[in-house]
C-alpha cells in the first residue's frame, strides 16, 4: 500500500546501451560514500564492500561473443524482501520510496542481506580502517559504518538530505537533476539516470517508459524503483 | 599561517558555476554565530575548480573541500572537454594527495640505488646539491650532460622546461609517454596535410568503425568519447549509431561494439585497403570528396589492386561474408567515421596501417563535417616520433654523456627494458626524481624533491585531441599542502637562481604560480578591456579559458603529397615455431600506464573485463587454454625472446586463439604499500624489432609461448569466473 505523503518517489533508469563499464560509477560511490578499503583476502571471502557493482557478462563462443554490463546497485524495491526480516526495524522503507539502512539500530542478524535477491547488501565483517591521512578524505556528511553492521547504496540519501533542505528554504520541491547520487553523476556516457519518478515530466520518469525497459528478477515481484534498458545491437551473434 | 592568510596569499578560489546534483546553497547559508575560525567554517564545503592530470585528456574537474580536506572530486559541468563527467582514475586522485606513503620532505640516497635507503633533507640542501652538479657542468663546459625526461608537457610548464634546457645549454629534453599520440599526429600530418590531433566526433556518427581504437579505457580523451559514444547510441530520436571493432582483444571498448572483427594482429592495415577497395569497386564512395582531394577512382583501384577480397580474408583471418558487409555498411550510412588506435599503431606496420584507416575518413566523405573528424584544438604542433628521441637519449646515456638526469614520472616502470632505457640509465652519474611516491624511478635516484599532489598544485594544461574548441585548462591548490614538497617547476625555478647568469635570467620569476598568471595574462590581453585580477578571478572559479570553435584554422584535407600506404606483412620478434602466441600489452582502466596501481581504490576496482582484483593476469582463449591444460586461476608462465614472467590465468573468450594479453600498470618494486610487489610487468616481455631505417615502438609485435605452472595463482576475481552463472535469470 503506496501513501503518497511525500512528493518524491526516487527512481533510477540504467540505460545498457551506453553503458560502456568503465566502473566510473564504482569509484565515485566508493568516494562519496565511505565505503571501506578491501584487501585481496577480503575480496577472495566474498567479503568486498562494494555498494555498487558492474556484473559482466559472457555470451557464446569465439569468435560469435558478446559482453553485456550490468550496474547492480540496491533496487530499493517498494515491496523489499530486506525490510519485513530485519528483527530490529534497521532496514525500512522511507516515504520516498527509498529503502534505508539505520546503522546504529542494525544488530547484524545479516538476515537482510540474506533475503536480497540482488545480493546488493554489503556486511562489515572486518574492522575497517584507512591508513592516515587517506581518513582525511572521508566525507563527513555520512557515518564510518563499525564492524558489525550492514550495509548498501542509498541513492546517495546524504545528497537528497541536502537538496531538500534547501528545497524546503526556498518553499519548492527538488527539480529534475538537481540531486544526483555520485554514480550518475560521474557516469561519461549517462547510462545512469536518477530522479522523481513520481512527477511524470522527469527525464527518469520519460526513460522508465521507454519499449526498451525491463527490471531484475521482475518475477519475484520485489517492484524494484530500478529500471533497466535493454541494450541493443550483437544481433548477428 | 592560518588557513584563511593562506587561502588569501594563494589566490584559491571557490567554484561559483552551478553544479547540478549536488552542491547545495545551505552550504553557503547558514552563518555561525560564533566567528568563523580562519575562514573555514566546519561542515561547510566549497568546491574548487581545477583540471586532472591523471591522463593527457585534461578534463576539468570540481573538488569539494570541507575542512580544509579535500573529499571528493566530480567533474566539471563547464568544461568542454568532459561536461561535468569523470573516469574512474579521475575520481581516484583524491588517493594520490592522502597516499600514505607520500614523500613528504626531499630525500638523499644514503645506501645503493634501489635500497630504498635515503636520509632526508632540507630543501635547501636539495636544492643545493643539484645546483652543485649542474655548476660543475657549467664549469667543465658540458651542458649538454644534462638531461631533463618527463611527460609530453604542455602551457606553462613546457615553455618553462623550455626556457630552463636552453638557457643552460642543453638539447636532451625527452618529451616521452608509453601512450603519448605522437604516432597519430604524424599519421594526420601524412595523411591531412596538417600537423594535428583529430578530434572525432562520435557523437554525431551513424556508423564507427574503430580499428583497436580503445576510448573508454584511454584514448586520447576517454570521458570525452565515452560521453560522445552514449550520445552516438540513444540521445538521437530514431538512430542508433552502430559500432564495428575490429581487434584481435575484445577490449573493454570492443565489448561495447555491435560487431567485433578478430582480425590477426597487424593486418589491420590491410582490411582497411581492402575494405577501400570494395568501397571504390562498388562506387560506394563519396565522390564529392574523392573529387575535391584529387583522387580518381580507376586510379585507386589500380593501387588497391593487391586488396582483394580473398587475400584481405586471408590475411586477417576474416570471413569474406563480414568484410563485405562491413564495406557496405561503413559506405552506406552516412555519417560513417573510422577511428584507429594504439593496437594497430604498435604493430611493426602501424604507421602505414593507421594511415589507411584515416583513409577510409576520405571515402566516406567526412572530413571536417558533423559525425567525422576534424583537427582538435589545442595547438597542432607536438612531437611526431618521440620514440627515436627515447633511442638516442638511452644511445647517450650508454656512451656515458649524460652526467645528471632530472626525471618527471616513472620511466623505469613505463619503459620496456628492451630499449635499454633501465641500463642506461643506470650508468648517469647524478639521478634526480621528482616522484611523489617511491616508485621505481624514485628508486634509483640519488636525489628526491617531491612533488606536489595534483590537488595542491599551480599549473595550466591544454588538452590534446580532447575537443575541437582551444582550451587552456587551470590547476590551482584545493588544499594547503601536506608534505613539505614543493611544485617540480619551483623547484627549476629555485636551481636556475641559485645558478646565477643566464640561468637566473632567463627565468625571472618569483613562483610557477606568477608564471601561470602571466601566461593567463598574455593569452585573454587582447580581448578584455577589464580589469586582470578580476578576469583571473573568474577564470580560476570557470576552471579555465574556454574558448571557441572554429578558432583552430583551416580543417582537413587530404595532403596530395602523401604517398600511398602500403602495410605490408607485419613482422614479430619471435620466431612462430617457438613462440607461438601473440602478445598483447594493454592500458588498464584502472591503471592506464601504470600510474593507477598505487592507488587502492583502483587495486579494488574489478576489472570490467575479467573481474580481476589486485593483480595482473594473462588474458587466454578458452580453446588454446584446453590445449594447454590450463584452466582459470592457473599460474602459468609466459616466456618471450627478451625475458619471462609469471601470472595467474583468465579464460577469456574475447580473444583470438594464437593471442595472450596482459595488462599493464603492476609488476612495480616501488610505489607505496598497494602497488609494490604485487604482479609483474609485462613491459619487461616486450622485445624490440629490426625495423630496418627507422626505429618504431612496436609493442604488440612480440610472441611468447606459455606453460603451465600450477593450480596456484591465487587469482581473485569478483564476479563469477564463467561469468554467465544464471543470466538466464537476468534475461539481457
Amino acid at each position: 500500500m503506496e501513501k503518497m505523503t511525500s512528493p518524491y518517489r526516487w527512481g533510477m533508469v540504467i540505460d545498457l546501451d551506453r553503458c560502456t563499464g568503465c566502473g566510473a560509477c564504482v569509484v565515485a560511490c566508493q568516494a562519496e560514500n565511505n565505503v571501506a578499503l578491501c584487501d585481496k583476502k577480503e575480496i577472495s571471502e566474498g567479503r568486498g564492500m562494494q555498494w555498487l557493482r558492474i556484473e559482466r557478462f559472457w555470451a557464446g563462443e569465439y569468435p560469435d561473443v558478446r559482453v553485456r554490463f550490468l550496474p547492480v546497485l540496491c533496487q530499493h524495491c517498494h515491496d523489499a524482501p530486506c525490510e519485513p526480516v530485519c528483527p530490529v526495524y534497521a532496514s525500512y522503507h522511507n516515504p520516498d520510496g527509498l529503502n534505508g539502512q539505520v546503522y546504529n539500530r542494525c544488530v547484524g542478524t545479516r538476515y537482510c542481506g540474506n533475503n536480497c535477491p540482488y545480493a546488493v547488501r554489503v556486511f562489515n565483517f572486518y574492522p575497517h580502517t584507512w591508513p592516515q591521512p587517506l581518513d582525511s578524505q572521508l566525507s563527513p556528511d555520512i557515518t564510518v559504518r563499525s564492524r558489525g553492521v550492514m550495509e548498501k547504496c542509498t541513492f546517495c540519501v546524504q545528497r537528497i538530505r541536502r537538496a531538500k533542505e534547501e528545497a524546503r528554504g526556498e518553499e519548492r520541491v527538488i527539480r529534475d537533476g538537481e540531486v544526483q547520487p555520485a554514480c550518475s553523476q560521474t557516469c561519461p556516457s549517462e547510462a545512469l539516470v536518477f530522479g522523481n519518478l513520481a512527477d511524470p515530466r522527469s527525464r527518469v520518469s520519460r526513460l522508465s517508459r521507454s519499449p526498451r525497459r525491463f527490471q531484475l528478477l521482475e518475477h519475484l515481484g520485489t517492484h524494484p524503483s530500478v529500471y533497466y534498458l535493454k541494450g541493443g545491437g550483437r544481433e548477428h551473434v | 599561517m592560518k588557513r584563511r592568510t593562506f587561502l588569501q596569499l594563494g589566490g584559491m578560489t571557490a567554484a561559483g558555476a552551478a553544479l547540478a546534483g549536488c552542491r547545495s546553497g545551505n552550504e553557503k547559508l547558514i552563518p555561525y554565530l560564533i566567528p568563523a575560525d580562519e575562514g573555514v567554517t566546519p561542515g561547510k564545503a566549497e568546491y574548487y575548480a581545477s583540471s586532472c592530470r591523471f591522463c593527457p585528456a585534461g578534463c576539468g574537474i570540481l573538488v569539494r573541500v570541507s575542512d580544509g580536506r579535500a573529499k571528493k572530486v566530480e567533474g566539471n559541468p563547464a568544461h568542454p572537454v568532459n561536461r561535468g563527467k569523470l573516469c574512474a582514475r579521475g575520481q581516484a586522485i583524491l588517493q594520490e594527495l592522502y597516499h600514505p606513503d607520500r614523500i613528504a620532505q626531499p630525500l638523499k640516497r644514503s645506501g645503493s640505488r634501489g635500497s630504498g635507503e635515503f636520509r632526508k633533507i632540507s630543501w635547501d640542501e636539495g636544492i643545493a646539491l643539484l645546483t652543485e652538479k649542474l655548476k660543475a657542468l657549467q664549469q667543465e663546459k658540458t651542458t649538454d650532460r644534462l638531461a631533463l625526461l618527463t611527460p609530453p608537457l604542455s602551457g606553462t610548464l613546457a615553455d618553462l622546461t623550455d626556457r630552463f634546457m636552453a638557457a643552460f645549454g642543453s638539447p636532451n629534453h625527452l618529451s616521452f609517454e608509453l601512450l603519448a599520440p605522437d604516432w597519430l599526429r604524424r599519421a594526420t600530418r601524412q595523411a591531412f596535410g596538417r600537423a594535428s590531433l583529430p578530434w572525432y566526433d562520435l557523437a554525431e556518427t551513424r556508423y564507427l568503425l574503430g580499428f583497436g581504437a580503445d576510448f573508454v579505457e584511454h584514448h586520447l580523451s576517454p570521458v570525452q568519447y565515452g560521453h560522445a559514444f552514449g550520445r552516438m547510441r540513444q540521445a538521437r530520436d530514431t538512430v542508433r549509431g552502430h559500432f564495428t571493432y575490429v581487434g584481435g582483444r575484445m577490449s573493454l571498448t570492443g565489448a561495447s561494439a555491435d560487431r567485433w572483427l578478430p582480425a590477426r594482429p597487424g593486418s589491420e592495415g590491410t582490411l582497411a585497403l581492402g575494405l577501400a577497395r570494395l568501397i571504390l569497386a562498388d562506387s560506394l564512395h563519396d565522390e564529392q570528396a574523392l573529387a575535391a582531394s584529387g583522387l580518381q577512382r580507376e586510379k585507386l583501384l589500380r593501387r588497391l589492386a593487391g586488396y582483394q577480397l580473398t587475400r584481405v580474408a586471408e590475411q586477417t583471418g576474416l570471413p569474406q561474408q563480414a568484410i563485405v558487409e562491413v564495406a557496405r555498411e561503413f559506405a552506406t550510412t552516412r555519417p560513417a567515421l573510422a577511428m584507429a588506435g594504439e593496437a594497430v599503431a604498435f604493430q611493426s606496420n602501424g604507421p602505414e596501417a593507421v594511415r589507411a584507416v584515416l583513409l577510409l575518413n576520405l571515402l566516406a566523405g567526412n572530413l571536417n563535417r558533423p559525425g567525422g573528424v576534424y583537427p582538435a584544438g589545442g595547438g597542432g604542433a607536438g612531437p611526431e616520433n618521440s620514440f627515436s628521441g627515447l633511442l638516442s637519449l638511452v644511445a647517450k646515456m650508454r656512451a656515458d654523456r649524460i652526467g645528471v638526469a632530472m626525471i618527471q614520472g616513472n620511466p623505469v616502470h613505463a619503459i620496456p627494458p628492451a630499449t635499454g632505457f633501465q641500463e642506461a640509465l643506470a650508468r648517469v652519474p647524478f639521478i634526480v626524481s621528482f616522484a611523489t611516491l617511491l616508485d621505481d624511478t624514485a628508486l634509483q635516484a640519488d636525489l628526491i624533491l617531491p612533488d606536489h599532489a595534483a590537488l595542491e598544485s599551480w599549473g595550466d594544461v591544454i588538452p590534446q585531441g580532447s575537443a575541437r574548441e582551444a582550451v587552456v585548462g587551470l590547476i590551482q591548490p584545493v588544499v594547503t599542502p601536506l608534505g613539505d614538497t614543493r611544485q617540480i617547476p619551483d623547484s627549476l625555478l629555485a636551481t636556475a637562481h641559485r645558478l646565477g647568469g643566464g640561468m637566473a635570467a632567463s627565468l625571472p620569476f618569483q613562483s610557477y604560480r606568477e608564471m601561470v598568471k602571466g601566461a593567463m595574462r598574455r593569452r585573454i590581453a587582447p580581448a578584455r578591456g577589464t580589469d586582470f585580477e578580476t578576469a583571473w578571478t573568474e577564470l580560476l572559479r570557470q576552471g579555465g579559458l574556454f574558448g571557441k570553435i572554429g578558432s583552430t584554422g583551416e580543417g582537413f584535407r587530404r595532403a596530395t603529397a602523401a604517398a600511398w600506404p602500403e602495410p605490408g606483412e607485419p613482422r614479430f620478434a619471435g620466431d612462430e615455431k617457438e613462440y607461438p602466441l601473440h602478445l598483447q600489452v594493454f592500458p588498464s582502466t584502472a591503471f592506464y600506464d601504470g600510474r593507477g596501481a598505487p592507488l587502492p581504490w583502483l587495486q579494488q576496482l574489478p576489472d570490467p573485463m575479467s573481474t580481476v582484483v589486485w593483480d595482473s593476469w594473462v588474458e587466454i582463449n578458452p580453446r588454446t587454454a584446453a590445449e594447454l591444460g590450463i584452466s582459470h586461476g592457473d599460474l602459468v608462465e609466459v616466456t618471450s625472446p627478451a625475458g619471462s614472467l609469471r601470472a595467474p590465468a583468465v579464460i577469456y573468450p574475447g580473444i583470438r586463439p594464437d593471442m595472450v594479453a596482459i595488462p599493464l600498470g603492476q609488476g612495480q618494486q616501488g610505489g607505496g604499500r598497494y602497488a609494490r610487489g604485487r604482479g609483474a610487468n609485462p613491459l619487461s616481455l616486450l622485445a624490440m624489432i629490426d625495423e630496418g631505417t627507422e626505429p618504431r615502438p612496436a609493442w604488440h609485435a612480440t610472441r611468447v609461448r606459455l606453460t603451465r605452472v600450477s593450480e596456484k595463482g591465487n587469482l581473485v576475481t569478483a564476479g563469477h569466473p564463467q561469468g554467465s552463472y544464471r543470466s538466464d535469470l537476468v534475461g539481457i
